[in-house]
C-alpha cells in the first residue's frame, strides 16, 4: 500500500490490517515519519520528535503479531501525545521553554494505558503554552499552522494534536481541554475531537491548567477511532482524586449507524450569540440530515448560556494562577507575555468571587440536567468562525467585531463547566475551503449515545474522507 | 471584584504586594491594565442569583483514603 494512505486510514482500518498481518507496524511507523518530514516545515506539530524509539518499539510489536501475542485494535498504530501529558524519559515541555530540560520519570496514567495497548509514541505534540490560550500560537517552540491553509490558526490548546492528526502525521492524538482545547483544534482542522465526562479518563500526570475544568481526549479522524481510543484509555484511576469508579462499555458497540428516536435539542441561545453565516448554514444541514436519519429535533432553551464566560473565566484564571503562582514569582519574565498576564490577572480574582462561580456552576449544572430530562442531546456549532488567521487578536463575525478568545471558546466552555461529554466532528467547508465543526454533547457518562450520533452523521456523510492540501 | 468598586491602582498595588509580585517592576503598568479588563470578564457574576446553590467543589474523602492506600 502506498505510504501516504496508510497515513490516513483510521485506527480502525489500519489495526485490521495490522491483525491479519497485511501491514507491519514498522511500516505504518516509517510511513509516518515520512509524512511527518514532508508535512513539519509546515506545519510545526511537534515539539519532540520520537524516531527512533517509535522504530523500536515497532519493531518489538512486529515481533509480537508474528508470534501471535496481538493485543488488541491499537497494537502498532502510532500516537502523538500533547506535551504536558508526562512522559518516563521523555522531557515534557507543557509549551514552555522554562521546562525544555524537564523529563518525567513517570508516565501519566493515559501514556501508561496507551502502551499496554500497544500503541507507539511517536512524539510529543506542540501546544499554546500551559494550555492557556484557545488559538494554538506558542513564541517558544512556533507557532502550530492549519493544514488546510498554513497562515491560519490550527485552534488550541492542543493545537499540533490538531494539525498531526488531520494532516496524517499521527493516527491518535491526545488533547486536554479546560475551555475547549480538544474540540476547538478538532473544529478548525476537520477532525473528530471528544471530550469525555469529567473524570472518565484520567488526569494524573498532566499539567493542570484548572484542576476542575481540565479533560483529557482523544483527537482523530473517525469518530469510530475515538471509540476505539476511548476503549484502551477511560476507567478508574485512584491516582486521580476525581477518577470515576464506573463500569466501561465497549464504546464501539455504540456505533450502530442508527439514531432513531434520539432526542436532540438546540439551545436557541446559541444562534443569538455571534454566529457566521457559512459556520450557522452548515449546522443547520447537519441538524436537518440527523433529523432526516431518525432523529427528532427541538428548540431548547439554555438561559445560564450568558453567564457561562464569567462561571468558567473566574474559575479558570483563579485555579490557573493557583497552580503556576511558583513558577510566575520565579520565572514570570521567561513566559510568553501574553499568557503571563493571563496566569498574573488570576491572582485577583477573589475567593469569594471563586466561589461565586462554583455556586453558579452548580445552578448551570441544575439547567443543563433539566434540559436533558427533554433530550438525549445538545447540537450546534463547536465555533462560531473558521480559523482566523494566525495572531488575530479579533475577528468579525457578520457585523460584530469580537475577541479571538472569547468567540473560540463560546461554544465549548458549557461543556467544561457541566463536565458533561461533548464531540465536534466535521459538519462542512466554508468557501475558502476552511473546516467546519458540529459539536454534540450528551449525559454524563453517556458517551455511547454522543458516539452513536456523530458515528450515524458521520457515515452518512463524506466530510471526513476529505483531506488538507498538505 | 465584579460588581463591586472598579479595581483602583492602589487596591491593585495592596493586592499585588500580597500575591508576592515586585512593585518596582515596570511589567506591573501593563498588568494592571489587563486585570482590569480580565476581571470585567467576569462582572457578570454579580448578576447570578446563586440563592440555596452550594459551590460545586469535588471532595471525595473515601477516594482519596484509597488512592493513599493503593
Amino acid at each position: 500500500m502506498d505510504a501516504l494512505e496508510l497515513c490516513y486510514l483510521s485506527a480502525g482500518e489500519l489495526s485490521r490490517l495490522i491483525r491479519d498481518k497485511e501491514v507491519s507496524p514498522v511500516e505504518v511507523i516509517d510511513a509516518h515519519l515520512a509524512r511527518i518530514e514532508a508535512t513539519e516545515p509546515t506545519l510545526n506539530s511537534f515539539i519532540t520528535l520520537l524516531p527512533e524509539p517509535a522504530r523500536a518499539v515497532a519493531r518489538r510489536a512486529e515481533a509480537q503479531i508474528q508470534a501471535g501475542n496481538y493485543r488488541g485494535p491499537l497494537h502498532g498504530i502510532p500516537v502523538g501525545l500533547k506535551d504536558l501529558f508526562n512522559t518516563a524519559g521523555v522531557r515534557t515541555t507543557s509549551g514552555s521553554r522554562v521546562f525544555d530540560n524537564f523529563i518525567p520519570k513517570e508516565d501519566c496514567t493515559v501514556a501508561a494505558r496507551f502502551q499496554q495497548a500497544g500503541a507507539i509514541l511517536l512524539g510529543k505534540l506542540n501546544m499554546h503554552q500551559f494550555a492557556y490560550g484557545p488559538t494554538g500560537e506558542n513564541f517558544d517552540y512556533g507557532h502550530m499552522h492549519n493544514p488546510w491553509n498554513p497562515d491560519l490558526v490550527t485552534g488550541g490548546s492542543s493545537g499540533g494534536s490538531g494539525s498531526a492528526a488531520a494532516a496524517g502525521q499521527c493516527t491518535i492524538t491526545m488533547g486536554s481541554d479546560t475551555g475547549g482545547s480538544v474540540r476547538i483544534p478538532a473544529a478548525l482542522c476537520g477532525i473528530v475531537g471528544l471530550k469525555p465526562t469529567y473524570g472518565l479518563v484520567s488526569r494524573a500526570g498532566l499539567t493542570p491548567l484548572s484542576w476542575c475544568l481540565d479533560h483529557p481526549g482523544p483527537m482523530v479522524r473517525t469518530v469510530e477511532d475515538a471509540a476505539l481510543t476511548l476503549n484502551a484509555i477511560a476507567g478508574y484511576d485512584p491516582k486521580d482524586v476525581a477518577s470515576a469508579g464506573r463500569e466501561i462499555p465497549d464504546y464501539t458497540a455504540a456505533l450502530t449507524g442508527s439514531v432513531q428516536g434520539l432526542r436532540i435539542g438546540l439551545p436557541r441561545e446559541y444562534f443569538d450569540a455571534p454566529l457566521d453565516a457559512e459556520v450557522a448554514a452548515a449546522v443547520a444541514a447537519a441538524v436537518s440530515q440527523l433529523e432526516g436519519l431518525g432523529a427528532t429535533v427541538t428548540e431548547v432553551s439554555l438561559p445560564m448560556f450568558r453567564d457561562s464566560q464569567a462561571i468558567s473565566g473566574a474559575i479558570l484564571m483563579a485555579e490557573a494562577a493557583a497552580y503556576h503562582r511558583e513558577l510566575l514569582a520565579r520565572d514570570g519574565d521567561k513566559l510568553t507575555p501574553s499568557v503571563r498576564l493571563r496566569l498574573e490577572a488570576g491572582l485577583f480574582v477573589t475567593a469569594a468571587d471563586y466561589l461565586k462561580a462554583q455556586q453558579a456552576r452548580s445552578k448551570f449544572n441544575q439547567e443543563m440536567a433539566r434540559l436533558f430530562q427533554e433530550v438525549d442531546l445538545l447540537a450546534g456549532p463547536t465555533e462560531p468562525v473558521t480559523a482566523p488567521p494566525i495572531l488575530a487578536s479579533e475577528v468579525t463575525i457578520g457585523d460584530r467585531t469580537v475577541g479571538v478568545t472569547g468567540a473560540l471558546t463560546q461554544y465549548t466552555r458549557p461543556y467544561n463547566i457541566s463536565g458533561t461529554p461533548a464531540i465536534s466532528l466535521p459538519c462542512g467547508f466554508s468557501e475558502s475551503g476552511m473546516p467546519i465543526g458540529l459539536q454534540l454533547a450528551g449525559k454524563p457518562f453517556d458517551e455511547a449515545t454522543v458516539l452513536r450520533a456523530a458515528y450515524a452523521y458521520e457515515q452518512a456523510t463524506d466530510w471526513h474522507r476529505r483531506r488538507p492540501p498538505i | 471584584m465584579p460588581g463591586e468598586n472598579p479595581l483602583t491602582r492602589e487596591n491593585f498595588d495592596y493586592l499585588a504586594g500580597a500575591a508576592g509580585l515586585d512593585l518596582n517592576d515596570p511589567h506591573l503598568d501593563e498588568l494592571f491594565s489587563y486585570v482590569q479588563v480580565a476581571l470585567a470578564g467576569i462582572e457578570g457574576l454579580a448578576e447570578i442569583d446563586v440563592a440555596g446553590a452550594e459551590p460545586d467543589l469535588a471532595f471525595n474523602p473515601a477516594q482519596q483514603f484509597q488512592a493513599f492506600q493503593e
